[in-house]
């Protein structure tokens, strides 16, 4: 019992935390680095994921983005399907017509699109992370997808992308909102990192790492 | 690496994202190599790609680090935004000719030599012993993702890429075969790397048989046939987390192996079987199947 109220006591710390982030927490807090200036971050990305793609380009010699080969040490053929194994062929045919559940995506607003961008553009940057796992998502052991049955006609997309459901539902997020939704799911370990680019307080900057340490 | 001036090519039309049909495979000019494109359409959120996927592929890269003679190399993944919601995920993997189902269909009329079966199911062993040493399982281990080169070397191909697109494939019409599914993928249980073992029984047998040994049309169905060459179950050995109940079936007793596969030798039926068992607490391993008598004494290749 004592475990209990421990942990109550403990949550009730954090969402309190939560809930005022600039009263609780300046003595503590600092910001290291200065503002992040989101808009040049923005940029740079962007030029560093054009890089790679050039890179990639150049590699093989093939324009990924307009799926067509180019001159080089490659020499690309188009080969019909009956030709080469099924393995190779595309997998999907259009995920478009699917989307119910993975957030139909609302275009950011203002307010959202520049804090997320480093996450939204880190496709590349995190692929090149050798293992990013060392925080073990509990579905993935081996075990995921087993609502996912393929066979039983039942669309399986609570498996599909994001396991968390963005805490952004309406096109103008305003951080507040994710002050009082957050009071009630704190244990979202997304909608907290959201949060932490949502705010462009740099006080919350500051949480960001400690939370990936987890 | 690829800076070289330009050499021949095949001019080609824009086939456009998501066209089938066709699959784009080069030939490095220098070194004669094959490779073969795979993209995967992945949808994104304001997060960008889904973090499953970046960490499947960060598996994947992982996993070729160790150059394994009996998995399919992915050379590169390259990634392109497409829009908002969706980004293009394209593998560059090798180029094989074809895969077990064609083998297994070009193979002469009497079949493949035991000793021809023999040598690719060690390799197919190999392949899923390191795989399941590193914690991958295939999942979905068929005879169209198996690789089978000219030389007749064994390269597993397509696994880990479950995660990356099997919401598309769960929401698309695609036909997924149920036949190298294992009894507790099919009852919807709990289940780990020996489904992968079941899967390679099935293939196994299917090596001999040159046709699938249960082909089921539905879960139940598929099942139903398992239960008929198996024998039903103890009770304690059906899941206790499933909806399908085990009185749902009737009580079969096992029936010999060889009458369904006749042209398999004693201990290759041994393993079969204990490849072929219902609780996969009990299904041998990859690591000690390869250690089984079967694999001990050599036949001749031919």
């Amino acid at each position: 019992m004592s475990n209990v109220q421990l942990s109550t006591s403990a949550m009730e710390r954090l969402v309190a935390r939560r809930t005022f982030p600039l009263y609780r927490r300046t003595t503590v807090c600092r910001n290291l680095f200065g503002p992040v200036d989101h808009e040049e971050l923005q940029t740079e990305m962007k030029s560093k994921l054009r890089e790679i793609s050039e890179r990639d380009q150049q590699r093989w010699n093939f324009n990924f983005e307009a799926n067509a080969p180019l001159d080089g040490v490659y020499e690309w053929e188009e080969v019909s399907v009956e030709k080469t194994p099924v393995f190779y062929q595309d997998s999907v045919q259009n995920g478009r017509t699917i989307v119910p559940e993975t957030p139909v995506k609302k275009r950011p607003s203002l307010d959202s699109v520049l804090p997320e961008s480093p996450d939204n553009m880190d496709v590349l940057e995190r692929l090149a992370v050798p293992e990013s796992s060392s925080t073990p998502c509990p579905v993935e052991v081996n075990q995921e997808n087993r609502t996912d049955k393929l066979n039983s006609g039942k669309p399986a997309h609570r498996q599909c992308g994001r396991q968390k459901k963005t805490t952004t539902t309406d096109n103008n997020t305003h951080i507040t909102d994710f002050f009082v939704k957050r009071k009630r799911s704190a244990d979202k370990k997304t909608s907290e990192m959201n949060a932490c680019h949502l705010s462009k307080s740099p006080i919350s900057l500051e949480q960001t790492p400690r939370k990936r340490i987890r | 690496m690829a800076h070289g001036t330009s050499l021949q090519y095949e001019p080609v039309a824009e086939i456009g994202g998501g066209a089938y049909g066709t699959v784009y495979k080069a030939r490095d000019t220098e070194s004669g190599q094959f490779v073969a494109l795979k993209s995967v359409r992945v949808q994104t959120d304001q997060n960008g790609l889904p973090i499953s996927t970046v960490r499947e592929v960060a598996l994947l890269k992982r996993l070729e680090q160790f150059d394994h003679p009996n998995v399919v190399r992915l050379m590169d993944v390259c990634a392109t935004q497409r829009s908002d919601q969706e980004t293009k995920v394209t593998l560059v993997f090798e180029h094989v000719d074809q895969d077990l189902k064609t083998y297994l269909e070009k193979a002469p009329a009497a079949g493949l030599s035991p000793g021809r079966i023999k040598d690719l199911m060690r390799q197919l062993m190999c392949g899923l012993a390191f795989l399941h040493s590193n914690r991958v399982m295939h999942r979905d281990l068929k005879p169209e993702n198996i690789l089978v080169t000219s030389q007749g070397q064994v390269k597993l191909a397509d696994f880990g890429l479950a995660r990356i697109y099997s919401c598309h494939m769960a929401l698309t019409p695609v036909v997924v075969t149920l036949w190298y599914r294992p009894p507790e993928v099919l009852l919807q249980s709990s289940y780990a790397t020996p489904v992968d073992i079941w899967s390679t029984g099935c293939i196994f047998a299917e090596m001999f048989r040159r046709k699938p040994l249960f082909c089921g049309e539905s879960e139940v169905d598929q099942l139903g046939k398992i239960l008929q060459v198996i024998g039903l179950p103890p009770e304690d050995e059906w899941p206790t987390d499933v909806t399908l109940s085990r009185k749902h079936f009737p009580s079969l007793l096992p029936r010999p192996i060889t009458d369904f596969v006749p042209e398999i030798n004693e201990q290759g039926a041994q393993l079969l079987l204990k490849m072929l068992t219902f609780d996969p607490l009990k299904r041998i391993s990859a690591m000690n199947a390869l250690e089984h008598a079967y694999f001990q004494d050599e036949e001749t290749l031919t």
